[in-house]
């Protein structure tokens, strides 16, 4: 199976281990991977702020790159959300893009729901031994409706715990922007989800989203929490995180 | 839409959002009473909502019925009202329309004089706050006695609700006990929440006079039934029967918007409201309205006077936003919103907070008077996912950006910035080095963790978007950057 994997901006910038760990989990689980060239951001940012005309000329440019491949495969719910809901939306008026919009849409699947849907009896490499409460992402959960997938694929891990924190669906308080432009308001919706955390006292706090875990890793951090770590699923999945 | 400077943009504050949302989140009684009733809030909802099963109701099924009733309504708007209005003047009811907030506080202070009014006592009216009623009746000489319990210690302290259907849900018990000691004349006493009921009963004591003195009653409703001419009011104090029964005059204001068809709709709407709102199956409270005293009947008011006002909802009609005129006012939105709960509602600046306000305040004060508004939300969207009427709130706030966009209301910087961005994004070669520099230029920003920590290197500091590091640290990354690694294993 040929598998285009999307890697995300904020992956390819911030956290390549996750890039790499989705790699290694899509090889596993039998597919031929391409990581195709020119992929840059998909333009979620651009098109939250309402600047439409910069998010359809790169949503334009990531059909172009996508299109054609039996499956697309993203390791973030949000930019996942994005190219699924928000291209055909935003290319809907345009006759030329719209059914290629939509048909990348229907090719893209974010790396959780991927695996589940198509590997089954996949088994992942990981030796991760410890606890892991499950942060869920709004984009994804709200969005994609992905809150089972990682959950499963985590629990084929033996020797992994998963402790479920109070609220577990709860916003971060990220937000893209919102995280900058209103930062005490972001750094107070965090402070809460950071109290969930430490109520749990799980080893790890894993999720599907780098803005999401680069959020809560930075507050829990600033208040002086230096043991809990947080992880991609990929990278538990991946054994990233033994490492 | 058009571009006209609404009335009641003067009275808002929303400009301020910025400021505000500051002072909210550093203060600690504040945060306290909001941590408080967050739980109590979802908790009954979901409670409420999941008990629908018991009826053998489906909630999802539920919100669809309710999304089409508000719909149906709001596709004929012009003839439910002609209805309505014929309805309500068949059963003896005036009816009267006003353009706007300030032509309704005209015509309420009008009909108080016209009938020799000295006290009004009202229940609670979110459109009255659009109206500033209160102000209006008091620059006449006529005086407003909030009954709502929540309302009465919002007035009492001089203020505005915080919360659609809950006013008073920032003050703390200290503070109302503060409020009540002074202003119904006794020394304070040390209060915990046993002593709820024995405050409520106080003011129970005080409001009973002003109901029994007052001549006048104003009331909002949650619906107009055109087929029947009633107003529907949904209440738990009771205050409301009082309100709308003991005085000789009972005014009703509300919103064009509020119409429904059928007495059916609103049985159905009435399965969504209450839960959406306090998970109640039902309010303590439901009172169908319709007409005035009639011969041989001992209670009701002997003139039903119907103020419907328009204040900006028909520019929506047909508008991108229309949508947002379904709301019920359950509050469910607010009650779901992070932002809502990080600082309550007064930092939203004017009548409406939440997620359903930061659509309606840009809309009827004007988009270039509430910038911040549709701005501040992370986009979660756990208030389109309970909204009883499926209003896409984030989708609305995102139009809203979009329109600040096209009307050039944005900063000029972050308008360049983008473009810039955008250009580069698709540049991939020159993409690639930018991000290579950048990750470099990160690291060299950094510092390392302290010992013992199970972190990694980061940033306190963050010169290029300090919002960021005002409350967090900035994870940086461990090198090189995804595709360069890519790369160079690909060349191996």
């Amino acid at each position: 199976m040929r598998v285009a994997l999307y890697v995300t901006c904020l992956v390819d910038l911030m956290r390549p281990e996750v890039g790499f760990a989705a790699l290694q989990l899509l090889e596993r689980a039998g597919c031929t991977v391409v990581v195709p060239e020119g992929q840059t951001c998909c333009g979620q940012p651009a098109a939250s702020a309402g600047q439409r005309a910069i998010a359809v000329g790169l949503a334009k440019k990531a059909v172009a790159e996508l299109e054609g491949y039996e499956h697309v495969v993203v390791p973030s719910g949000s930019c996942a959300e994005h190219i699924c809901n928000g291209y055909p939306q935003l290319l809907a008026d345009e006759p030329a893009w719209a059914a290629r919009a939509q048909a990348v849409a229907a090719a893209t699947r974010e790396l959780s729901q991927f695996l589940a849907e198509t590997g089954a009896d996949f088994v992942p490499d990981g030796d991760f031994s410890g606890s892991v409460t499950y942060h869920d992402s709004c984009k994804g959960l709200r969005g994609l409706g992905i809150k089972q997938q990682p959950r499963e694929l985590l629990a084929r891990l033996p020797g992994l715990k998963l402790q479920e924190m109070p609220e577990c669906e709860e916003c971060c308080g990220f937000g893209g922007a919102f995280s900058v432009n209103y930062g005490e308001v972001s750094t107070r919706i965090v402070d809460r989800k950071c109290e969930s955390i430490a109520g749990v006292g799980a080893d790890v706090v894993a999720g599907g989203d780098l803005g999401c875990l680069l959020n809560i890793e930075g507050r829990l951090r600033r208040r002086g929490d230096e043991t809990t770590r947080v992880l991609h699923f990929a990278e538990i999945l991946a054994g990233e995180a033994v490492k | 839409m058009s571009a006209r400077q609404p009335g009641a943009a003067k009275h808002s504050q929303a400009m301020f959002f910025q400021q505000r949302a500051g002072d909210k989140v550093r203060n600690p009684v504040l945060q306290q009473a909001l941590q408080k009733a967050r739980p109590l809030f979802v908790g009954k909802r979901a409670k409420g909502v999941a008990a629908l099963a018991e009826d053998g109701l489906d909630g999802e099924r539920l919100r669809d019925a309710c999304a089409e009733i508000r719909h149906r309504a709001l596709a004929d708007l012009d003839v439910w009202l002609t209805l309505f209005e014929e309805r309500a003047l068949a059963t003896g009811a005036e009816v009267l329309w006003a353009r706007d907030g300030e032509e309704a506080a005209a015509l309420v202070v009008a009909l108080a004089r016209q009938h020799g009014v000295r006290k009004v006592v009202k229940s609670k009216s979110m459109l009255s706050e659009e109206m500033h009623l209160n102000a209006a009746l008091e620059a006449a000489g006529i005086q407003p006695v909030e009954t709502d319990l929540g309302e009465y210690i919002v007035q009492l302290a001089g203020e505005t609700p915080s919360h659609i259907i809950a006013p008073a849900v920032h003050k703390t018990l200290g503070e109302v006990e503060a409020l009540f000691a002074e202003n119904h004349g006794r020394p304070q006493k040390p209060r915990n929440s046993a002593d709820i009921p024995e405050m409520t009963r106080e003011a129970r004591g005080v409001l009973r006079e002003h109901f029994l003195s007052a001549e006048m009653g104003v009331s909002g409703a949650n619906f107009l039934i055109a087929e029947s001419g009633t107003a529907a009011l949904v209440t738990n104090e009771g205050n409301g029967r009082m309100v709308t029964t003991l005085p000789p005059l009972h005014v009703v204001v509300t919103g064009i918007e509020k119409v429904i068809p059928t007495l059916e709709d609103f049985a159905t709407l009435m399965r969504m409201l209450p839960r959406s709102a306090t998970g109640q199956s039902i309010s303590n409270y439901v009172s169908l309205l319709t007409g005035t005293r009639r011969s041989g009947e001992h209670d009701g008011p002997q003139k039903t006077v119907f103020i419907l006002v328009d204040n900006g909802r028909a520019d929506l009609l047909g508008s991108d936003y229309q949508d947002m005129l379904r709301c019920i006012r359950c509050g469910a939105c607010m009650n779901h919103c992070p932002v809502y709960f990080s600082l309550g509602g007064h930092a939203y600046g004017w009548v409406y907070p939440g997620p359903m306000g930061s659509v309606l305040t840009p809309l009827y004060t004007g988009i270039e008077n509430a910038l911040d508004l549709p701005q501040a939300t992370t986009g979660c969207n756990q208030c389109g996912s309970v909204c009883p009427v499926r209003i896409p709130l984030p989708k609305l706030m995102h139009r809203l950006r979009e329109t600040q966009v096209e009307r050039g209301l944005r900063p000029l910087g972050e308008g360049l910035a983008f473009k810039a961005w955008g250009w580069l994004a698709r540049q991939p070669r020159l993409y690639r080095l930018f991000s290579r520099i950048a990750a470099r230029y990160l690291g060299w920003l950094s510092d390392p963790a302290p010992s013992g920590s199970r972190g990694g290197r980061r940033i306190r500091i963050f010169g290029l978007a300090p919002g960021w590091t005002v409350g967090r640290d900035l994870p940086v990354p461990p090198g090189p950057t995804f595709h360069e690694r890519y790369a160079a294993r690909k060349r191996v």
